[in-house]
């Protein structure tokens, strides 16, 4: 009896041997599975294509994981949601720059991390047109997180808990580049806020209705500022000068940094509002520290110049013309565009 | 199979192989199997062997320059051969660096099949369609282009081009450093360029037969080329909506073949 206990033992396990060396001739992990993407029946199509890096429940967690390692920059300290909390939209919230290694600071605002397989553009300045590829400028920009790829991947390969979390996620198991980025994205992919009581006012859902001021909020926006912040993902993803007087002592270029050209000087990518309300400090340079200021800066501190966008200067006049009142009901639409079940969601949390 | 019957075979190969030596006209007929085909990339300036950081090349602008770094991508490897057919060498396998300072300066592309070639085309730089397969097609390049300084951090991009030094010229009489870094600008402006090289005799492939086909590479191209990139004027150019595509036109400019090895395992 017992040993026929112990023989039907082992032959649980080796079976379970022989199912992982069939598979990738590795130690025992846990089972994938492909996780479901959902595209929210308010968003535009997705950009990324998730048929070449279908998120699965590893590689999303691997992905989570690697988010939030410092072993990712040069000191060992700065990961990537460190300047990219979740409470505040993965933003960097109070911080008008982005901190990184030993104290250095960048000369931008930390964007927000959020419906990222919808967009066609990253970074402030486009620096990269493929997710995949967007943290190589993060993790190698020395003010930031100063580290090399390769040195990354040698600290990954040396640990045996990567080496056993890669090998669960990928077919191929090998701790790369490709793997590596990957993972990433598939965390970002499956980043998806679509929850605000905004969408649910479009999608006729409970929770979305809107008061009377939200309402003529939406109204103002729809006519004063959606030409840019197009769509339900609130970006058309383009590169405008929106005039703000360029930062004393940066003079940031930004989208000419990346084109090399002169009509592009002073450009930023639009910026998704989603969330706006969490994401203070506004602008490019956080040089904002409400959306008051914002709105006061649209009305009256548009500052002309060769590349500001031929929207902001019509029928004579700079800016966006918003009264008081319109000033208050944007505002209040605004806030409706806070997702907390997104801010809140488990699944993306640190801890 | 009887020890006779193997003795025949073995008469009939070799009189096949002893007519194909023999017969000039139809030697694409029989070459036969698949082998490695070596370029080389001797860099040098405008006839002159090119030194790192010892020399100097004084070139048609009035100036003149010490070299410090020579890198570049090269990519997309397509041989064409007699009869216009093309081998397209595998996509995910045809992207590599040269570089001056790292010692990189032979390429070896493997399993070519049989043929008689008559020349080769390659791209100078990182094509958009490699670039936007995103993280399944840089591969462990992207590593070895990190490490041979040919990433861009702020891009997130390869530079296709890495030429560096310290020039002077009549207006300029302290040495300065200059830096001609040349790749694609993010969406806004492709630099890739492609490149048909001619071969002055034939590469022969064949089981036995694996040939080096050997470059001469003038870096003088780079700003002494049809258009002329005046160092005086500019001697940082990264990003530059009107001198980087110039420079890429340059530089595409800078490869001829000297000459072309034939042979079984050869070394030069």
């Amino acid at each position: 009896m017992k040993y026929s206990i112990k023989l039907a033992l082992s032959m649980v396990v080796l079976s379970l041997i022989f199912a992982c060396s069939k598979s990738d001739d590795t130690d025992y992990f846990a089972l994938d599975e492909n996780l479901e993407v959902s595209i929210p029946a308010n968003f535009p199509e997705m950009h990324y294509d998730i048929s070449k890096n279908p998120p699965t429940k590893n590689g999303f967690e691997l992905g989570k994981k690697l988010f939030y390692d410092g072993k990712l920059s040069s000191n060992g300290f700065i990961s990537c949601g460190f300047c990219h909390e979740q409470r505040f939209a993965f933003t960097h919230h109070g911080h008008q720059f982005s901190h990184g290694i030993d104290d250095l600071e960048g000369t931008r605002n930390a964007p927000a991390v959020q419906n990222m397989a919808f967009q066609s553009q990253f970074s402030w300045d486009g620096g990269t047109s493929h997710l995949d590829l967007f943290p190589i400028i993060p993790i190698t920009n020395e003010v930031e997180m100063g580290e090399t790829i390769s040195n990354v991947l040698t600290k990954l390969q040396a640990d045996s808990e990567y080496q056993r979390l890669f090998a669960s996620a990928f077919e191929d198991g090998s701790v790369n580049n490709e793997n590596f980025f990957k993972a990433l994205s598939q965390f970002m992919v499956m980043m998806i806020s679509s929850n605000s009581k905004y969408d649910k006012y479009v999608r006729n859902e409970t929770g979305g209705e809107f008061s009377e001021l939200e309402k003529e909020g939406l109204g103002v926006f729809e006519t004063k500022c959606a030409s840019c912040h197009k769509t339900d993902l609130f970006t058309d993803s383009a590169f405008r000068n929106n005039g703000l007087p360029p930062y004393p002592g940066i003079n940031d270029l930004g989208r000419a940094a990346v084109s090399g050209s002169t009509a592009d000087h002073y450009k930023f990518k639009v910026p998704s509002l989603r969330n706006v309300a969490v994401t203070a400090p506004y602008m490019h340079d956080g040089r904002f520290g409400s959306l008051a200021s914002v709105l006061n800066f649209y009305n009256s501190g548009v500052q002309d110049s060769e590349t500001l966008d031929p929207i902001l200067k019509q029928n004579g006049r700079l800016g966006i013309a918003l009264s008081a009142t319109e000033q208050e009901a944007l505002i209040a639409f605004l806030n409706t565009l806070t997702d907390s079940e997104y801010l809140n969601d488990k699944r993306f949390a640190e801890y | 199979m009887t020890t006779l019957k193997r003795f025949q075979y073995l008469i009939l190969a070799a009189g096949l192989v002893l007519t194909s030596c023999s017969s000039d006209d139809d030697a694409t007929q029989n070459l036969t199997g698949e082998n490695n085909l070596r370029i080389e990339f001797d860099n040098s300036v405008n006839g002159d062997d090119l030194l790192l950081n010892s020399s100097t090349y004084t070139n048609s602008n009035g100036e003149v320059l010490t070299i410090n770094r020579f890198n570049y991508i090269v990519s997309n490897f397509v041989l064409i051969d007699t009869e216009g057919n093309e081998y397209t060498y595998p996509k995910d396998d045809s992207y590599f660096v040269i570089s001056e300072e790292a010692g990189l300066s032979e390429i070896t592309l493997t399993n070519i099949p049989a043929g008689d070639y008559v020349a080769v085309r390659f791209g100078l730089g990182v094509d958009q369609e490699k670039y936007l397969q995103g993280a399944a097609g840089q591969g462990d390049f992207l590593q070895l282009a990190e490490e041979t300084n040919m990433m861009w951090s702020w891009l997130a991009g390869y530079k296709f081009l890495n030429f560096e030094g310290t020039f002077t010229s009549p207006t300029v009489t302290e040495a300065t450093s200059f830096q001609i870094h040349m790749g694609s600008h993010g969406s806004s402006l492709d630099n890739y360029k492609e490149l048909t090289l001619e071969l002055p005799t034939n590469a022969l492939v064949s089981s036995t037969l694996s040939p080096i086909v050997h470059l001469a590479v003038d870096a003088n191209q780079i700003l002494d080329g049809n258009t002329k990139i005046v160092l005086s004027e500019k001697a940082v150019v990264m990003i530059d909506e009107v001198k980087s595509p110039q420079i890429a036109t340059n530089a595409a400019t800078m490869f001829r073949v000297d000459h072309v090895h034939n042979g079984e395992n050869l070394e030069h």
